[in-house]
């Protein structure tokens, strides 16, 4: 009776050290070895809420001078990649990129995240999901490391969260990672900010009616080979905003439609901007130079 | 004599400062010319190969990029394929010295054998000047040249920019391409894509 009580005793302390070590194991999380560094598969709530849409990141830990690359990694290099393992009825968004820098010397130019980066993605719960108490969700993950050379890693990451029927709670082991990835993703422009696009010859002029003055812009084309990424970008402030002249890519042999990016001006504001060529600038194109172009454009409204 | 020594001077300073002050190679425009050491020890000099395709690959043993390429052995193929049809086929080296596949002429002769690589020569840019001229950004990074001297391509090797073998099997390659469709008379239709790869390691390079 006492032995059997005492086991009893025992098994449930053993219950309790067992979720106790699984929980510091999860809350810990140290992550899995990428090549010099960490990489971690962290969930935003505690739980999966049937038919509520839930964050899921990828939070890389890096040595210190080491870097991975954004969306566009630029002149070189290659942005992680990520195989999801869901289960059914869960379907992952695409990445949300926090702004990344400009890496390299002055002839080859990358972009990426150097040190630590979260990477955020969302991922939709159907409404016609079974609630269950451990649902595993995996990820394989190739990533590219580099400093002065570069090593490609590969990992297998899981996680396991239950899929209820109440409404999502987050988890507050994970809520500051989430916010600091937040915090470094580019919004959408302010509606009242106005952008034109001149194809210049070798040039593209983005031009921007914006309201604070600026004195820092650098620009990341989302897609490769449309600008020239080691090129200087030329800021002209104006009253009205700023210009500024990005060199086109000698590899950019069509005419491009749209460029699409991310513009980061002073006072860490970075935006998400997709602005359609001007037509009016193409023609024009071909009789001058950008300069003259963007004067007669200018003046056009006078006539 | 002396005179006429003295009159040379300004000019052959001009030619040697010109491949630094010229633009980057470009899809369409005359290739820079050039002249190098290869690691065999004989010289190379580019406008000698008018008349003949000349593919340029810029290497670098440590790249996994490149690696790829050779461990599959895609790139020993790809060399042997079309030098076996009157191609020139130079590997061009721009590593720095003390940067990652920077190497001598006899280790470069070494791991040619041992690769069972057959370029027809692998060119020393330890300054990276030959990188410079044509702007090259990555290894593996190509570039096709046409009997008249002309980029046809200047680019990728493929469509696939990963480091994994298993990608080369269904990838697009694009010097076939390109040599395919100009050597029948057509219009190469991918004359320009972004090269891939690990960055060329320059003199100062830090990344």
């Amino acid at each position: 009776m006492r032995g059997c009580e005492s086991n009893r005793r025992f098994s449930a302390a053993l219950v309790f050290l067992v979720a106790l070590l699984l929980y510091a194991a999860s809350a810990q999380a140290s992550g899995s070895p990428i090549p010099h560094g960490t990489l971690q598969l962290i969930a935003e709530n505690q739980w999966i809420a049937i038919g509520h849409p839930f964050y899921l990141g990828l939070h890389f830990q890096l040595e210190r001078g080491w870097h991975i690359y954004w969306v566009n990694p630029g002149d070189s290099g290659e942005p992680p990649r990520v195989t999801w393992q869901l289960p059914p009825g869960l379907s992952p968004g695409v990445i949300e990129w926090p702004v990344p820098r400009r890496l390299g010397t002055s002839t080859i130019v990358d972009f990426g995240y150097e040190d630590a980066v979260t990477l955020i993605v969302p991922v939709y719960a159907e409404i016609s999901l079974a609630a269950q108490p451990l649902a595993r969700l995996g990820a394989e993950i190739k990533v590219l490391v580099c400093r002065e050379m570069c090593i490609p890693g590969r990992t297998q990451l899981s996680l396991t969260l239950p899929i209820k029927s109440q409404l999502p709670a987050p988890d507050v082991r994970t809520r500051e990672l989430f916010a600091a990835a937040r915090k470094d993703l580019p919004r959408p422009a302010p509606q009242n900010w106005k952008f034109s696009l001149d194809d210049a010859k070798d040039s593209f002029v983005l031009a921007a009616n914006v309201a604070p003055q600026i004195t820092q812009a650098i620009f990341f084309p989302i897609l490769e080979a449309q600008i020239d990424n080691s090129a200087p970008q030329i800021l002209q402030p104006l009253a009205s905003g700023f210009r500024l002249t990005l060199r086109k890519s000698d590899r950019l042999l069509k005419p491009i439609e749209r460029l699409k990016g991310v513009l980061v001006l002073s006072g860490n504001r970075a935006c998400l901007i997709d602005v359609p060529v001007s037509k009016r600038g193409a023609q024009k194109n071909n009789s001058g130079s950008g300069i003259h172009e963007i004067q007669s454009s200018k003046e056009e409204p006078r006539k | 004599m002396k005179r006429s020594t003295l009159y040379l001077m300004p000019v052959t300073v001009v030619i040697c400062i010109a491949p630094l002050l010229v633009a980057a190679a470009k899809v369409g425009q005359a290739a820079p010319d050039f002249t190098a050491t290869a690691s065999n020890g004989k010289t190379f000099r580019l406008h000698d190969y008018r008349g003949k395709y000349v593919v340029l690959e810029w290497h670098n043993n440590g790249c996994p990029y490149v690696g790829k390429h050779y461990k599959s052995g895609n790139m020993q193929r790809l060399q042997k394929q079309w030098t076996g049809r009157s191609v020139v086929w130079f590997t061009i080296i721009s590593s720095a010295p003390g940067k990652q596949g920077y190497v001598t002429a006899s280790e470069e002769n070494e791991y040619l054998v041992k690769m069972q690589a057959a370029p027809t020569a692998a060119l020393l840019d330890p300054t990276g000047e030959i990188g410079h001229l044509y702007d090259a950004k990555t290894s593996p990074q190509m570039v096709v040249i046409n009997p008249q001297g002309i980029v046809i391509y200047d680019g990728a090797i493929d469509d696939k920019p990963t480091t994994d073998l298993s990608d080369i099997a269904g990838a697009t390659n694009y010097v076939n391409l390109a040599l395919e469709q100009a050597m029948a008379g057509k219009q190469v239709e991918m004359p320009a894509t972004r090269p891939y790869g690990c960055s060329v390691k320059y003199p100062g390079s830090t990344h």
